[in-house]
């Protein structure tokens, strides 16, 4: 409080601030300059999110994040905590998926990662990143009896409703409960019924459009993340070889490079959506494979420029092996631009998967964004807020992945972060 | 009355964080036909003082609290002198030293007569100074020329502006004037020359030339020469000094070598942090220096170490059984590096189908032997195939022909993976301190992870206690394993540089211009280093430089090389002293060097 007070407080007439450097020393002044270290790393990401833009994308892909974790939890027909003859019991937690489990022990992992201070070592976390979850997954596939099928309407019946007391989801309706004991039930607008609250209406077979909104941030998020990371890989292993080895290697790394940038993602997904059937796997897959080449050239020309550094000759001088020369000293020197393409291309991953349910190709019962778009264009009527809400949340979302994208890029850039306000 | 009077001038560079003194009360004078040379390590402040006196800045960069710089016969009108603008510049400047003077004793000084503050001026009236009456020089003749206009335009610009009631027809004719003045050959075709198909030298002739295309009376030359081989700043240094006899005008040059300032040199000025520290007469500064810095600097230049020499090593020598050994290497020289016949191509590639039509042979046909324990230096200008020589030895570069015996097994043979396991004995230091390092990784890992590649040490504590030790061992502390390299200085870079290739217990180490990006008194600090290093470790070292004092000082052997190859080599006093080949003879001669009386 007091050194805010004394900001306002006007100074006596200043003199001019000196960094008078020692005579003493017999050291050059700008040694002098490196006090306070400061990686690179940390002063791209201060002025990363110096900006406000940044700062909007960064808010709303939390918030997704959040609801995708927690969607059984903030969605759902079954009461979250309910005590029925003195016994209590957790009917969601008893209800969840294996993708749930795995989704939510991630989740915890990326939490205890975060706090403890291991992270650091960014390899321990992303091993645990890795593990946790899938002994996770294997334990639930293993021990959990088989789920019985889901009927919603009998959460709305004894016993549920005898129960002492008993904790409701934010939105006490599942994506897929068509709200069928309510008899007729179709298009709402929203908060047009009395009986119910629903904040973003029905959609014309009656299930709630925010609880489907909720759950379907699921898909659109880890399709973002899964197709970039799966193409991320590909593209730093084959650009990585292609820029260090540079000469045959290079050219045919190019032309196979050219070969896959022929390759309409779109046409692909839907040559094999028509042969196999949908999956959201098949589909995080095929954008994966399809969308390396821009990460594959950013990383050749990186690795093309550091080869010849003095750091990288002394390191296959001191004859150390061709992976710790590519991923240990040249891969965290060239791996900032890649890193801004990688949030655009979540962008766009997220806007395929949309198409692609747009075009009524995508997943049946799973609710996404674009079959939820889908779904109001192919209703008789217009009703807004079947188009709104999803095109709205897809708009948002590729706009926050861009902006992060856009400001990354902008630190990284010394002349661009000066133009776009970003720098301090 | 001097041509040139600057007067307590500061410059301080405005950050962020505050104001840096770069420049921080220097007075001195320059008179008609005179040369003051400024000389100081890097960051002192030289060129600073240089794009002061032009006043070079950007905008709001820089504030001078005090100074004057009077400018004898400006040559501008007096109407031109008392525009309103002028008068606020001056107003503003007089504001500024007053706010400054209540905490600076600042005695106001008479201004000399018929001369003008450069300071004062507005931005017109300096426009009308710079390259009319004041002309400058740059360090870097490769960038400071246009590559989109010719020679020819680029000369004639300053004169259109300087000069506008000139025809045509009469700018040509100064143009050839100049160029013919500045000894560019054929300068009739070379007006018509994109800067691309000059060499080095030439550009900086022809960097000369625009300087002097107006007349100017003062010429500032920051390090024009340091870019430059010795033979061909041999010629500039030359052709400077003629056309100062030619022209009569003063000269401010700065440079960071004392060979060059014996050679140029009237008045010397010896620069460090911003202040000038010692001015005086060249012979004077140069026999008798009277500041300690001053002292410390001479005492670093090579040729000055080369006369502590002797003392230093039979100091620092005293643990070795030196009889032994020294009788051991002459009975029996034992080749520890034989280079037979190496040849290193680079194929030029032309045409649709990317045919070889043509090999820049960087190295060509070079036998050479190294012995153990010996440091052989290997000379020669730039281009000269010194560096793909050594990187060729150690097989960073892989040979087209010939053959690299190390312990007589020839390594040009070998696979990439086999060549691992010989990797640990040859080694190598670079010469860019800032990339030489990987910015990314403690100091710490870039020295334990050879080693735990090649299984030295049996667990990481070990390692890093080697690394430890190593540091010791180059003279930095033990705590700077924790660091990154951004915190070290360019000297302090180049001994961790040095530790990396000690780690692995070389048998030899290729120094491919370890010093040359590094102040003179840091590269003496490391050139001790290195022989301290040999006398403990029986090291072989290949010593990349263009330093003939450097050579002197330290190589026990020379070996000269010119376009690819080989023409003189022989032991160090031989070579320097007794050159046979004609090219040897004139890279020598053309060495600036102290003379003492």
């Amino acid at each position: 409080m007091t050194s805010f007070l004394k900001r306002w407080h006007k100074q006596a007439p200043k003199k001019i601030k000196i960094n008078r450097p020692e005579f003493s020393k017999q050291e050059p002044v700008a040694a002098q300059k490196v006090e306070k270290p400061e990686t690179l790393t940390q002063r791209v990401m201060k002025k990363a999110l110096s900006g406000i833009g940044v700062k909007f994308g960064l808010v709303w892909v939390g918030i997704l994040v959040i609801a995708a974790v927690f969607a059984p939890f903030l969605a759902n027909s079954m009461p979250l905590v309910m005590s029925l003859h003195g016994q209590i019991s957790f009917p969601v937690v008893h209800y969840l998926t294996l993708e749930d489990w795995v989704v939510l022990s991630a989740f915890g992992v990326m939490v205890l990662v975060w706090l403890l201070p291991i992270r650091h070592h960014i390899r321990v976390a992303l091993v645990l990143l890795l593990t946790i979850p899938a002994i996770v997954g294997l334990l639930v596939h293993w021990k959990m009896p088989p789920k019985p099928l889901v009927i919603y309407d009998d959460f709305r019946q004894a016993p549920y409703t005898q129960a002492d007391w008993r904790i409701m989801p934010p939105i006490p309706y599942a994506p897929k409960d068509y709200l069928r004991d309510y008899g007729d039930t179709g298009l709402e607008a929203p908060l047009a019924a009395q009986e119910r609250t629903h904040l973003m209406g029905t959609e014309e077979n009656g299930a709630d459009v925010f609880s489907r909104m909720i759950h379907a941030s699921r898909i659109a998020l880890s399709i973002g993340i899964v197709a970039t990371s799966i193409s991320m890989v590909i593209g730093i292993i084959i650009g990585g070889l292609m820029g260090y080895f540079a000469g045959w290697v290079d050219m045919l790394g190019m032309r196979l490079l050219e070969i896959f940038e022929a390759i309409p993602t779109l046409f692909l997904l839907l040559t094999f959506v028509a042969f196999f059937g949908r999956s959201l796997y098949m589909m995080m897959i095929i954008i994966g494979v399809t969308s390396w080449s821009g990460y594959a050239r950013y990383i050749r020309a990186e690795f093309l420029k550091l080869r010849k550094q003095d750091y990288v000759q002394a390191a296959v001088a001191s004859g150390l092996p061709l992976s710790s020369i590519l991923f240990r000293h040249m891969l965290p020197n060239g791996v900032a631009p890649l890193l801004v393409a990688a949030s655009f291309g979540v962008a766009s991953a997220i806007l395929a998967e949309a198409t692609l349910s747009f075009l009524g190709l995508g997943l049946v019962d799973e609710p996404s964004w674009g079959q939820m778009l889908d779904q109001a264009v192919k209703s008789s009527t217009f009703n807004w807020w079947m188009a709104v809400f999803p095109g709205g949340a897809i708009f948002m979302t590729v706009f926050a992945y861009n902006l992060i994208g856009e400001s990354f890029r902008d630190a990284i850039d010394p002349k661009m972060s000066r133009r776009a306000g970003v720098s301090a | 009355m001097s041509l040139l009077d600057v007067r307590n001038l500061r410059t301080y560079i405005n950050t962020h964080t505050g104001s840096v003194q770069a420049v921080d009360g220097v007075s001195f004078k320059i008179n008609q036909g005179e040369t003051l040379c400024l000389v100081g390590e890097s960051g002192s402040g030289k060129s600073i003082t240089a794009l002061s006196i032009l006043q070079l800045f950007p905008k709001g960069l820089v504030s001078h609290p005090t100074g004057e710089i009077w400018l004898q016969g400006s040559g501008l009108l007096p109407e031109v002198l008392h525009s309103p603008k002028a008068d606020l510049a001056a107003k503003r400047l007089s504001y500024a030293k007053r706010a400054v003077s209540y905490y600076r004793d600042e005695s106001e000084s008479t201004p000399p007569e018929d001369s003008v503050n450069l300071l004062q001026l507005s931005e017109e009236q300096l426009e009308q100074v710079r390259g009319d009456q004041i002309a400058m020089i740059f360090q870097e003749p490769m960038t400071s020329l246009n590559p989109v206009f010719t020679i020819g335009d680029q000369i004639a610009e300053a004169l259109s502006i300087h000069e506008p009631e000139l025809t045509a027809a009469e700018q040509e004719s100064r143009v050839l004037q100049v160029l013919d003045q500045v000894q560019l050959p054929n300068p009739r075709e070379r007006i018509h020359a994109f800067p691309h198909q000059l060499s080095g030298g030439q550009r900086q002739r022809v960097m000369i030339a625009m300087a002097l295309i107006c007349k100017p009376r003062l010429l500032i030359a920051d390090e024009p020469t340091t870019a430059l081989d010795v033979t061909v700043q041999a010629e500039i240094l030359k052709l400077m000094r003629k056309l100062q006899e030619e022209t009569g005008m003063g000269m401010l040059f700065i440079t960071h070598d004392f060979g060059v300032v014996a050679e140029m040199a009237h008045q010397v000025g010896v620069m460090q942090h911003g202040r000038l520290v010692e001015l005086g007469a060249k012979d004077q500064v140069l026999n008798h220096p009277q500041h300690h810095y001053t002292k410390q600097l001479l005492a670093a230049v090579p040729d000055n170490l080369i006369k502590q020499k002797s003392v230093v090593v039979e100091f620092k020598r005293p643990a070795l059984d030196g009889s032994i050994d020294l009788k051991k290497a002459a009975n029996q020289p034992e080749p520890l590096i034989q280079v037979r016949e190496l040849s290193v191509w680079f194929p030029v590639k032309k045409g649709l189908w990317r045919r070889t039509v043509d090999h820049i042979k960087a190295v060509d046909k070079v036998s050479l032997t190294v012995e153990a324990g010996k440091i052989v230096a290997l000379v020669g200008e730039s281009g000269c195939g010194k560096t793909t020589l050594g990187r060729a030895i150690i097989q960073l570069e892989r040979p087209t022909a010939g053959q690299v015996l190390l312990e007589s097994t020839d390594l040009t043979q070998l696979s990439q993976s086999q060549l691992r396991q010989w990797r640990p004995k040859m080694q190598i230091a670079f010469q860019d301190p800032q990339s030489s390092l990987n910015p990314r990784l403690l100091v710490e890992t870039t020295l334990t992870e050879p080693m735990k590649v090649h299984g030295i040490g049996h667990d990481q504590e070990e390692r890093i206690e080697k690394a430890a030790q190593i540091l010791e061992q180059v003279q930095l502390k033990r705590e700077y394993l924790w660091r990154y390299p951004h915190e070290f200085s360019g000297g302090q870079k180049q001994r961790i540089g040095l530790a990396r290739a000690l780690v692995l217990n070389p048998r030899f180490i290729v120094c491919d211009e370890i010093t040359s990006a590094l102040d003179v008194s840091v590269q003496a600090e490391i050139l001790e280093l290195l022989l301290e290093i040999r006398a403990q470790q029986n090291l072989t070292l290949l010593f990349i430089t263009h330093n003939i004092g450097v050579v002197e000082y330290l190589s026990d052997e020379t070996v000269v090389m010119y376009k690819g190859q080989i023409v003189e080599q022989g032991s160090t006093d031989q070579v320097c002293h007794r050159p046979e080949h004609p090219y040897t003879q004139k890279l020598l001669a053309a060495v600036p060097r102290l003379k003492f009386a």
